[in-house]
C-alpha cells in the first residue's frame, strides 16, 4: 500500500488542492494581490488542515463510520445485532467540527501568540468557508486512510501545496501589473489562465511514485518486455 | 419585542431547538432512504459480476438475471482453500473485497477470496472479483474463468476518479475485451499477463493499455496478477 | 407580526414586477457569480469534465440554495446574531445531506461520479454569500428569485465549461458521440479523416483556462466591468 511518504508528496504535488482539484478558489483569488497576505493565509491553511483532519478521522472512525461505536457496546458493531450508521451526519459534523475548531485555534492564538495572531488572525475567519479544509477533510474520508498519521500527513501535506500554489501565483501577480495585458484580461482572468498553466506545469508531477517493493517490480517488469513497451511519458 | 434575543438564554434556546429539529429531518430522511441505498448497492455489484460474463443488464432486472445466471458462490483464503462457516459479512456476496484490500491491519495471507459460479449457454464460469489502485484511487473488476480453469472468458473493470478519457477508459468495451483469451496457468504454474503500449500486443497474454494511462493501466496489471496468482491455486488443485 | 407591518405600509407590489424580475436576470449576466463576484468556483470546475456531471451539480445547487434562501428568509426575525453564521452553515449542511441522500437513493450512478464535490456544496461561497447578504435582510418570495438567478448563473457557466470541454475533449455530448467513433482501428465521422480528440480539455487545468476566456469575451463585451489589475 502507499507509504506515509507518498501520501505527504502526492498531497503536495501531484495531487495540490488548487491545482488538482480547485478546492480553496475563492480565497485563492480574494487573496492573491500581494505575497504577504499570501504567505499569512497559506500559513494559516497548513495550521487549520493539520488540525482538522486528525480530530475528523477520529470523529469518523470512533464516531461516525458504519459499526465505529463498537467500542460503546459490542453490539453497535458491524458484525453485531444493531449496527448503528451515523454516516449520513459526515458533512455536518465535519462542517462543525472545522468552524469551533478555527474559532478555538483564534482564541488560543490570540491569548498565547500575540504576534502570531498579529499575523495570522485577520485570515483564520476566512478558513472556516475555505473549500479546501473541508475538501481535506472528505477526501480523508473517502480514501479511508489507515493510520491516523496518514492522514495527519496528508493534511499537512495538502496545506503545503495550497501554500505553494497561493504564494505562487501571488509572487506571479505582483510582476504581471508592470505587463500589458488585454485590458478584458486584467485581474480575474489572467489569474485564471495563470493558474491554469501552473495547474499543467504541476500535472508533470504526478508520475512521482516514492519507491516501494510494488513500484521496483513493475520496472522490472517493463525492463523484460522492453521490445514491446516503450515506457511513455505519463499525461 | 418581548424576547431579548441577543440573550444567552435565547440563543442558547434557538441552538438547541435547531439541532433536534434539523437531527429529526435527517435522520427520518436517512432511514427512510436506507433500502434504497442498500438496493442500489446491491444491484451495482450483481450488474458488474453479470458484465463479466458477457451479459448486460440494468438496475431493473439486475436482480433477475443474477438469480437467472449465479448459481453458486462460496469464499476462498489466501492458500487457495475453500472457507465454510464463515459470518454474514464475510459470505461471497456481502464481503467487501475493496475493504479488505485497504485495510492494513488485515495481513495478506488472511485475506479472503470471493468466487461466484454462474452458468452460462451451458458452461460453467467462474467470475473473481479483483480491486487494485489506479493513478488517482481505487479501480476494481471481475474476471470470468472457462471451467478449463485457466482462460479469462471475459472481464469487467471500474473505477473511481481515473482521468475521464484516459485512465478512465478501463471500463470500455475495447480495453475489457482484450483479456478473452488470455490464460492464467501453463503447466500448472501461473502464468501472467501483461498490459503494453497501445498497438504492441501480438501474443495472446499480453494487453494493449491505454494511451495516456500508463499508470492506470499498470494498476489493472498489478490487480490481475496479484489477485489471479491466488485462485490459480485453489484451480490448480481443481485441475 | 413585523411583516404584516411592513405590508401595511408598502403598496403591494406584482409578483413579478420589474425590480423582482431584476433579481433573476442580474446574475445571469453583468453580476454573475461565477465570473464577476468569484464566488462558488471552487466545486465548480472539478465536475465540469461532462456535461451530465455538470447539469446534475447545477440541480444539486438550485435546490440548495432556492430552500436554503427560503428558509433562511423565513426564520430571519428568529435567529439570534451572533450565531448567525452557524446556523445558516448548519442549514446549508442539512440540505447538502439532504440531497446527498437523494442522490444516492435514486440517481446512483451520478451519485457515485460526483462524489465528494456534492459535500463541497456547503462550502460554496455563492450560497453562504446570498443567505447573509439576501436572504436575511429580505421576504422569502423576492429571496427564492434572488436563488433562483444566482444558482442559473453559476449553472450556466458550469453546463458551457462542461460542454466546451466534453466536446473537444471526448467528442461527446451527454455521453453521446457526436464525432463518430474514434475506437481504435474502427474509426468513423472526422475521426476517419485524422481527426483526434483534445485530452489536453480533459485535465483539470483548462476548467481555468475555459473560464478565463469566459471571463474575456464578457469583459470585451461590458467595458464597465474591466478591473484595474
Amino acid at each position: 500500500m502507499e507509504s506515509t511518504l507518498d501520501i505527504f508528496v502526492k498531497a503536495i504535488f501531484s495531487e495540490n488542492m488548487i491545482f488538482a482539484y480547485f478546492l480553496g478558489m475563492c480565497s485563492y483569488l480574494a487573496v492573491s494581490k500581494t505575497v504577504k497576505t499570501a504567505v499569512g493565509l497559506g500559513a494559516a491553511v497548513i495550521f487549520v488542515l493539520g488540525i482538522t483532519i486528525p480530530i475528523n478521522y477520529l470523529l469518523e472512525n470512533f464516531v461516525l463510520k458504519e459499526g465505529a461505536l463498537e467500542w460503546l457496546n459490542p453490539a453497535y458493531g458491524k458484525s453485531g445485532d444493531s449496527t448503528i450508521d451515523l454516516s449520513f451526519l459526515s458533512f455536518i459534523m465535519f462542517i462543525a467540527v472545522i468552524a469551533s475548531m478555527v474559532q478555538l485555534v483564534e482564541m488560543l492564538v490570540e491569548k498565547f501568540a500575540p504576534a502570531l495572531y498579529g499575523a495570522l488572525g485577520i485570515f483564520l475567519p476566512l478558513i472556516a468557508v475555505n473549500c479546501s479544509i473541508l475538501g481535506g477533510s472528505l477526501f480523508m474520508q473517502d480514501r479511508q486512510y489507515s493510520t491516523i498519521g496518514d492522514a495527519t500527513m496528508f493534511g499537512i501535506g495538502s496545506g503545503i501545496g495550497w501554500f505553494l500554489a497561493i504564494v505562487a501565483i501571488a509572487a506571479i501577480r505582483e510582476k504581471i501589473r508592470y505587463s500589458n495585458v488585454p485590458p478584458a484580461l486584467r485581474g480575474l482572468g489572467i489569474t485564471f489562465i495563470i493558474t491554469g498553466l501552473m495547474g499543467i506545469a504541476f500535472m508533470s508531477f504526478m508520475g512521482i511514485k516514492y519507491v516501494d517493493d510494488k513500484a521496483e517490480k513493475v520496472e522490472k517488469q517493463e525492463v523484460k518486455t522492453t521490445q514491446v513497451i516503450n515506457v511513455k511519458t505519463q499525461k | 419585542m418581548a424576547i431579548n434575543k441577543d440573550g444567552n438564554g435565547y440563543t442558547f434556546g434557538f441552538s438547541i431547538a435547531l439541532v433536534v429539529v434539523v437531527g429529526v429531518i435527517l435522520s427520518t430522511i436517512s432511514i427512510g432512504l436506507e433500502p434504497f441505498k442498500k438496493a442500489n448497492v446491491a444491484v451495482k455489484k450483481k450488474m458488474d459480476i453479470l458484465s463479466a460474463i458477457g451479459v448486460e443488464s440494468t438496475r431493473k432486472n439486475g436482480e433477475e438475471l443474477y438469480e437467472q445466471y449465479v448459481e453458486d458462490s462460496y469464499v476462498i483464503s489466501a492458500e487457495g482453500e475453500v472457507q465454510e462457516g464463515l459470518p454474514k459479512e464475510k459470505t461471497a456476496f456481502y464481503l467487501d473485497v475493496q475493504k479488505q484490500y485497504r485495510d492494513k491491519q488485515i495481513d495478506k495471507e488472511d485475506r479472503l477470496y470471493p468466487i461466484f459460479e454462474a452458468k452460462k449457454d451451458g458452461e460453467k464460469v467462474f467470475v473473481l472479483p479483483v480491486v487494485g489502485k489506479g493513478l488517482w484511487g481505487p479501480i476494481w473488476g471481475y474476471l470470468a474463468i472457462a471451467d478449463d480453469y485457466k482462460t479469462i472468458k471475459g472481464a469487467s473493470f471500474d473505477h473511481k476518479g481515473e482521468t475521464p478519457g484516459l485512465g478512465a477508459e478501463i471500463k470500455q468495451d475495447f480495453f475489457e475485451t482484450q483479456f478473452k483469451g488470455a490464460e492464467i496457468s501453463e503447466d500448472g504454474s501461473y502464468n501472467e499477463i501483461l498490459v503494453v503500449k497501445s498497438g504492441g500486443s501480438e501474443s495472446k497474454q499480453k494487453v494493449d493499455g491505454i494511451t495516456g494511462g500508463t499508470i492506470t493501466s499498470k494498476g489493472v496489471e498489478e490487480m490481475v496478477n496479484r489477485t489471479m496468482k491466488v485462485y490459480q491455486k485453489y484451480f490448480s488443485k481443481k485441475q | 407580526m413585523s411583516e404584516a407591518a411592513e405590508d401595511v405600509k408598502k403598496p403591494k407590489e406584482p409578483l413579478f414586477s420589474k425590480k423582482n424580475k431584476k433579481l433573476i436576470t442580474d446574475p445571469l449576466t453583468d453580476n454573475n457569480p461565477i465570473t464577476i463576484q468569484v464566488l462558488g468556483i471552487c466545486s465548480a470546475l472539478a465536475i465540469t469534465v461532462q456535461v451530465e456531471q455538470a447539469f446534475w451539480m447545477s440541480v444539486s445547487v438550485i435546490f440548495v440554495m432556492v430552500f436554503g434562501n427560503l428558509v433562511v428568509s423565513l426564520l430571519r426575525n428568529l435567529i439570534p446574531s451572533r450565531v448567525r453564521i452557524i446556523v445558516q452553515l448548519v442549514i446549508v449542511a442539512s440540505l447538502v445531506i439532504i440531497v446527498n441522500e437523494l442522490l444516492q437513493a435514486f440517481v446512483p450512478d451520478v451519485s457515485e461520479k460526483l462524489s465528494v464535490f456534492v459535500g463541497l456544496i456547503i462550502t460554496n461561497c455563492i450560497i453562504m454569500g446570498r443567505f447573509e447578504a439576501f436572504a436575511m435582510s429580505n421576504k422569502p418570495f423576492p429571496s427564492i428569485l434572488d436563488a433562483v438567478g444566482n444558482a442559473l448563473g453559476y449553472a450556466w457557466i458550469l453546463i458551457v465549461v462542461a460542454l466546451v470541454r466534453e466536446v473537444f475533449g471526448s467528442g461527446k455530448i451527454w455521453g453521446f458521440e457526436i464525432f463518430g467513433s474514434n475506437l481504435p482501428g474502427e474509426e468513423s465521422g472526422i475521426y476517419e479523416m485524422g481527426y483526434m480528440n483534445n485530452n489536453m480539455m480533459i485535465l483539470p487545468p483548462m476548467a481555468l483556462i475555459v473560464v478565463g476566456i469566459i471571463i474575456w469575451i464578457q469583459r470585451t463585451r461590458n467595458k464597465e466591468l474591466v478591473e484595474e489589475h
